[in-house]
C-alpha cells in the first residue's frame, strides 16, 4: 500500500509535470530557452495566494487567477523578448529568475521574505475520516494536471503549434511563409507562463506557503533538466522528467547513507546528481529518450523495409 | 554630500570587480563565440584554489597567481574536454542552438555543487593584502580603502594589458582570427583549436581575480551560497553586455556603469530592489541600445 | 504520430489514476511513533550550511553531546535518546521537505527545536504538525505568534519573544539613554516585525530604521546601512538581526571606524560567532547585550561549568557559545519532560508533562518559564549586560539583574526569580 509520504511526492510529480510541460512548450517547439519559468511560478502562486487571502476565492478560482496573472507577465516578457534569442533570452530570464521572487519583499502584501499562507483547507468531511491533507494535494493537483494535459496536446496539434514549429525550425523561412512570428513568440511565451502560474500555484498549495525562497535559481535548473531528460521537443516524455526530478533527493539520500558522508556533501548530492543529469542529457541524448526510441525505430523499420 | 560620494565609491568599487568578470565572459566569446555561464563558477572554484594557498602560505601574493594559474588550467580543460565534445554531439537537432547554453548551466550547477562538497562546511576567510579601512578626508571616513583603490587599479591594468596582447601581439590576432574567420586562420597555419584553449585559459585567470577581489572586498568570507557569488554571476553577464561582448574596454565601462547605477538605486530607492536591479537595468539597456555601449554589429542573434 | 501521442498520454493518465486509486486505499495510521522499548526518536530542523548556519549549525553537536552523556548514564527509564537532524538551510520549503521526511519517513516521536520563525510558519501550514498530534517542543525562535495554541496546539516555545526583549530594550534605553538618537538595524519579516511591535509598546521613538531583506545581509550592503545611521546621527544602534547580519555591520564599521554606542539583540549577538568573521574584539567592547542564560564565560555557574566539561570531551577544540549553551539546555529540558512522561510516554503524556511540570524543570536561564495548562510560553526575560574588552558578554559589575514581561502590554520588572539547584549530576530525576 502507498504511504502518505509517496502521495505527498505524488502531488509533487504533478506539479513538476505540468512546469516542465512548460517549459517543453517553450524551448522545444518555439526553440527559446528561458530560465523565467520559476520567476513566473512564483507570480502565478503570489497570484493564487493574494486572491485566496484577500478576496477569499475558492480554490479553483485562485488556480485561475494565478494561470491569468502569470500568463499576462509572460506575454510581457515575450514582448521583452521578442528581440532577444539565444543566450541573450537566457541571460535577461536568469537575471529576471534571481531577482524577480526577491521583489515580494516591496510589497507587505505580498508578505516579505516570509510570505505569504496559502491554505486550501482540509477535505470535506464526505471523503471520510482516512482522506489526508496529502491525498487532497494529490486529487487537486493531479485533476488539475490532467486537464492542462489534455488541453495543451490540443493545442500543439492545432495551428499554433505549427506555426510554433515553423519558427523554430528556421525563422527567415517561416516569415517568409506569412507567418507573424513575433507574434508567434509572445503566444508561446504567454501559454508557457500561464502553465507555469499554475504549477505555482500547485506547488504552493503543497508547501502551505508562498515565498520568495520556494522559487530559487535552482529551480529553473530544475526544471529545464527536467525538461531536457523528457525530451524537449515533444510532450510524451515529461513523466519521465517529473518522476526523476522527484526522485533524485530520495536516490541522494540513500546513497548518501550508505556512504556515511558529512553533512555538506549529503546537501549537496541533490543538486550535483540534477546537474550531472543535464549535461549527460544534453550531450549523449539530446532529443530525449523518447525521441532517440522513436528515432531509432524509425531507423529500424527503414532498414527492414530496404 | 558625503553620502553621495560615498554611494559613488561604493558602485565604482564593486563596478570594477564586475568589470573583471564581463572581461572574462568576453574573452570567452572573442574567442570560441560562446557565452559561458558557468564563467562565475569557475571564479568561484578559482578563488577555493587561492584559498588553499592562503592556508599553506599565508600571503595573498601568492594567493592571487595561484588562484589565476589554477583557473586558466581549469578554464583550458573544460574548454578541450567538455566544450569540444558539446560541438562534436549536438551540433544538429533542434536543440542545437541551446545546447551550449544549457551545457554551460550544466557546468555551472555542478561546480557549485562540488566546492559546496569539499569546502562546504568550513568557515573560509581571505584576508586582503591591503587594509580595507576607510581613507580619512576632512574628519569624514570615506568608503574607499587602499584595498579599493588596488582594485580599481588591478582592472583597468589588466584590462590594458588583455588590449595591448589582442591588438598587438601575433597571439592576439590568432586569437581574433581563430574567432571570426576559423578556416581561414587554419589555412594560415594557426593552430585554432590551441588558440581557442588559450582564450578561455586567459577568461580563467580574469575571473580568478574577480573572484578574489570580490572575497576580500567583502567581509573576507567566502562560500558557495553567498550573495556575492550569485551577483558575479549575473553582473559579469550583464556588464558584458552593456559594454557590447565585443571589446574590453566596453566590458569596463559596462562594469563600472552596472555597479554605479545598482549602487545608487540601493541607496536611494530601495534596498529591498537588491536583487531586481541589476535585470531592470539588463532589460533597459537591451531595449535602449541593444549592441551595448561599444559594439558596433548586431550580434545579438548569434 | 498521433496514435503514439495519444497512447502515451493516456498511460500517463492511468499511471496517475492507479496511484491515486492506491493511495486512497490505506488504512490509518494508528499506534505511538518513535518509541521503541529501546529508544525515544527525535528530530530536528536548522540550517547547516549555507550563509545563515553561521554559529547555529553547532546546536545538533551541543543537544547530541548531552543526550549521549544522558544515555551513557540510563537514558530516560533504559531508553536511549537519539536525534535526527536534517539541513534546511534556512530555507522554509525545504524545511517542510525534511520535515515531512521526519515524521513519515524517520518517524520521529516529536520535533525538536526547529530553527526560524519563517520555517516554523511554513512547517505548522504544510506538514501541519498540530493535526497529527506531533509535539514541536522549544522551537528555536523568539516569534510571539508561536505561543498561540489555538493556532499552534502543540508547539511550545523556549525562548523569550521577540517583543519581550524588545520591550526590554526600551526600557533600558529609556532608562540610560533618554533623549539620545536611536536606530534600528532589523530583518524585514515576522522576525522583525515582532521587534517593532515590543518597541512600540515600550515607547520607543527611532531617529531612522533600517530594515534588511533577509539573504541580502553583506558587506556591501552593510556599508549602506551605516551612511544611513551617521545621516540620522544615531546615538545608540540596535542590531536585531541574524548573526551574519550582525557581524557584516560590526565588521565594517570598524573598517569606517564608525563606533556609536551598540546594542545586540540576543539571536545575532553570540560573541564567539561574531569574533570568528573577524571582527575584531574592541568592537564589541561596551556593547550591551541581553541573554537568558548565564554568560557562557561564567565557570563559576555551576550549569556552565557542567555543560561545557561535557561538551568539551564530546565535541572537542570546538569553542563553548551561546549556540552551544542554549542547545544543550534545550535538550536537558526535553529530557525531563520526557522522564515527566512516564514509563511509557506518549505524545500526548508528554505534552501533558510539559504544561503540568515544565514550569519547574530545572535548567539554567536565570528567567522563570511559564509553561502551564492554557501557556506554551517558556522563558520571559532577559540579564542586560555589556560585552568585556575580550568581546565576550557578561553581567555588569558581576551579578546578574535579570528583568521579566510578557508578549502583551504588562510592565517590565526586575525579577526576584531564585534559579533552583542542579539536579544531581545532572540528569532529570
Amino acid at each position: 500500500m502507498v504511504d502518505e509520504l509517496r502521495v505527498y511526492q505524488g502531488a509533487s510529480i504533478a506539479v513538476y509535470v505540468v512546469a516542465i510541460s512548460s517549459i517543453i512548450l517553450l524551448t522545444g517547439y518555439s526553440g527559446q530557452v528561458s530560465l523565467g519559468n520559476g520567476a513566473l511560478m512564483a507570480v502565478g502562486a503570489y497570484a493564487a495566494a493574494v486572491a485566496h487571502i484577500s478576496w477569499h476565492l475558492p480554490i479553483v478560482a485562485c488556480f485561475f487567477v494565478a494561470v491569468i496573472a502569470a500568463a499576462l507577465g509572460g506575454a510581457l516578457l515575450g514582448a521583452a523578448a521578442a528581440r532577444l534569442s539565444g543566450p541573450y533570452l537566457a541571460g535577461t530570464t536568469l537575471a529576471l529568475a534571481i531577482g524577480l521572487p526577491s521583489l515580494a519583499n516591496q510589497f507587505s502584501i505580498l508578505g516579505g521574505e516570509q510570505g505569504l499562507l496559502f491554505d486550501v483547507g482540509f477535505p470535506p468531511l464526505s471523503l471520510g475520516e482516512d482522506f489526508t491533507q496529502y491525498k487532497w494535494f494529490f486529487w487537486i493537483a493531479a485533476l488539475a494536471t490532467l486537464i492542462m494535459m489534455w488541453l495543451l496536446q490540443n493545442i500543439l496539434r492545432s495551428r499554433y503549434g505549427r506555426t510554433w514549429r515553423a519558427g523554430r525550425g528556421n525563422e527567415v523561412a517561416a516569415q517568409l511563409s506569412g507567418i507573424n512570428t513575433g507574434r508567434s513568440k509572445i503566444l508561446a511565451f504567454t501559454l508557457s507562463a500561464g502553465l507555469a502560474g499554475l504549477a505555482g500555484a500547485m506547488l504552493s498549495m503543497t508547501i502551505g506557503t508562498v515565498s520568495p525562497s520556494a522559487f530559487p535559481l535552482a529551480l529553473s535548473f530544475s526544471l529545464l533538466t527536467g525538461a531536457v531528460l523528457s525530451g524537449v521537443t515533444t510532450l510524451s516524455g515529461v513523466m519521465i522528467g517529473a518522476v526523476t526530478l522527484v526522485a533524485i533527493p530520495e536516490v541522494a539520500d540513500v546513497v548518501a547513507h550508505k556512504l556515511g558522508t558529512s553533512e555538506s556533501v549529503t546537501t549537496n548530492l541533490p543538486g550535483l546528481m540534477v546537474s550531472a543529469l543535464l549535461i549527460v542529457t544534453v550531450l549523449f541524448v539530446p532529443n530525449g529518450p523518447v525521441e532517440q526510441h522513436r528515432a531509432r525505430t524509425a531507423k529500424k523499420m527503414a532498414a527492414k523495409n530496404k | 554630500m558625503i553620502q553621495l560620494l560615498n554611494t559613488l565609491l561604493i558602485g565604482i568599487t564593486s563596478g570594477g570587480i564586475y568589470a573583471l568578470m564581463a572581461i572574462s565572459m568576453v574573452l570567452v566569446w572573442r574567442s570560441t563565440r560562446v557565452i559561458n555561464f558557468a564563467q562565475a563558477g569557475m571564479a568561484l572554484l578559482s578563488t577555493y584554489f587561492g584559498y588553499e594557498a592562503m592556508v599553506n602560505f599565508d600571503s595573498f601574493w601568492i594567493a592571487l597567481p595561484v588562484a589565476m594559474a589554477g583557473g586558466a588550467l581549469f578554464a583550458a580543460i573544460i574548454e578541450v574536454v567538455f566544450m569540444r565534445l558539446l560541438v562534436k554531439h549536438s551540433s544538429s537537432g533542434p536543440i542545437a542552438s541551446v545546447a551550449p547554453i544549457i551545457a554551460t548551466l550544466g557546468l555551472l550547477g555542478i561546480i557549485r555543487a562540488v566546492v559546496s562538497m569539499i569546502w562546504g562546511g568550513q568557515d573560509v576567510r581571505i584576508t586582503g593584502p591591503l587594509s580595507n579601512d576607510g581613507f580619512s578626508v576632512g574628519g569624514e571616513t570615506l568608503v574607499f580603502s587602499p584595498l579599493k583603490l588596488l582594485i580599481l587599479v588591478s582592472v583597468i591594468v589588466l584590462m590594458l594589458m588583455l588590449s595591448i596582447l589582442f591588438q598587438k601581439t601575433n597571439i592576439g590576432l590568432a586569437l581574433r582570427a581563430s574567432a571570426y574567420a576559423p578556416e581561414i586562420a587554419r589555412l594560415s597555419g594557426v593552430k585554432v583549436d590551441l588558440v581557442r584553449t588559450m582564450g578561455w585559459a586567459l577568461a580563467g585567470a580574469a575571473g580568478a581575480v574577480a573572484g578574489m577581489f570580490q572575497t576580500v572586498n567583502g567581509n573576507g568570507t567566502l562560500s558557495p551560497d553567498s550573495i556575492e557569488f550569485s551577483l558575479l554571476l549575473v553582473s559579469g553577464f550583464i556588464a558584458a553586455v552593456i559594454g557590447g561582448l565585443e571589446s574590453l574596454v566596453g566590458a569596463v565601462i559596462g562594469g563600472l556603469l552596472l555597479g554605479i547605477l545598482i549602487s545608487f538605486v540601493l541607496m536611494y530607492v530601495s534596498s529591498a530592489l537588491f536583487f531586481i536591479a541589476p535585470f531592470i537595468i539588463l532589460l533597459a539597456v537591451l531595449f535602449i541600445r541593444p549592441q551595448g555601449i561599444i559594439g558596433a554589429k548586431a550580434g545579438r542573434r548569434a | 504520430m498521433k496514435a503514439l501521442h495519444r497512447r502515451k498520454l493516456l498511460t500517463a493518465t492511468a499511471v496517475l489514476a492507479v496511484f491515486g486509486l492506491a493511495a486512497t486505499a490505506i488504512p490509518a495510521q494508528a499506534a505511538e511513533v518513535g518509541v521503541s522499548s529501546t529508544e525515544i526518536k527525535l528530530g530536528m530542523t536548522l540550517p547547516m550550511t549555507g550563509t545563515a548556519s553561521l554559529g547555529y549549525n553547532k546546536i545538533p553537536g551541543a543537544a547530541k553531546a548531552y543526550f549521549d552523556y544522558l544515555n551513557a548514564n540510563g537514558g530516560i527509564n533504559g531508553r536511549k535518546v537519539t536525534l535526527v537532524v536534517k539541513d534546511d538551510r534556512y530555507v522554509p520549503t525545504e524545511a517542510v521537505a525534511k520535515t515531512n521526511e521526519l515524521i513519515l519517513k524517520d518517524k520521529v516521536m516529536a520535533l525538536l527545536a526547529p530553527l526560524g520563525t519563517a520555517n516554523n510558519k511554513a512547517v505548522a501550514s504544510s506538514v501541519n504538525p498540530a493535526r497529527r498530534g506531533v509535539p514541536v517542543l522549544f522551537v528555536n525562535t523568539g516569534f510571539s505568534g508561536f505561543a498561540d495554541t489555538k493556532k499552534y496546539p502543540t508547539t511550545y516555545t523556549v525562548l523569550p519573544s521577540y517583543i519581550m526583549e524588545a520591550k526590554i530594550m526600551g526600557d533600558y534605553i529609556k532608562e540610560n539613554f533618554a533623549g539620545k538618537k536611536i536606530g534600528l538595524l532589523y530583518q524585514d519579516d515576522d522576525f522583525g516585525t515582532d521587534a517593532l511591535a515590543g518597541f512600540k509598546t515600550a515607547g520607543v521613538n527611532f531617529a531612522v530604521k533600517v530594515p534588511y531583506a533577509s539573504g541580502s545581509q553583506n558587506a556591501a550592503a552593510a556599508a549602506g546601512w551605516i551612511t544611513k545611521f551617521k545621516a540620522a546621527e544615531a546615538d545608540v544602534v540596535i542590531l536585531f538581526g541574524v548573526s551574519s547580519a550582525t557581524s557584516a555591520m560590526l565588521g565594517v564599521a570598524a573598517q569606517l571606524k564608525y563606533a556609536p554606542q551598540w546594542m545586540l539583540g540576543s539571536v545575532g549577538g553570540d560573541a564567539t560567532t561574531i569574533k570568528l568573521t573577524g571582527v575584531p574584539a574592541g568592537v564589541l567592547y561596551n556593547a550591551i547585550g541581553f541573554s537568558p542564560v548565564p554568560a557562557t564565560t561564567d565557570m563559576k555557574d555551576e550549569y556552565v561549568k557542567f555543560f561545557s566539561d561535557i561538551y568539551a570531551k564530546a565535541v572537542p577544540g570546538s569553542a563553548f557559545d551561546l549556540n552551544v549553551l542554549l542547545g544543550m539546555n534545550t535538550a536537558f529540558m526535553t529530557a525531563q519532560a520526557l522522564k515527566a512522561a512516564g514509563q511509557n510516554p506518549t505524545r500526548k503524556s508528554l505534552m501533558a508533562a510539559i504544561d503540568s511540570k515544565g514550569a519547574t524543570f530545572a535548567n539554567s536561564a536565570l528567567v522563570p518559564a511559564a509553561y502551564s495548562k492554557t501557556s506554551h510560553v517558556g522563558l520571559t526575560g532577559y540579564w542586560v549586560g555589556k560585552y568585556s574588552p575580550t568581546g565576550d558578554l557578561a553581567p555588569v559589575g558581576g551579578t546578574y539583574v535579570t528583568y521579566t514581561t510578557d508578549s502583551g502590554s504588562g510592565a517590565v520588572v526586575k525579577s526576584t526569580y531564585k534559579r533552583p539547584a542542579m539536579p544531581a549530576k545532572g540528569l532529570p530525576n
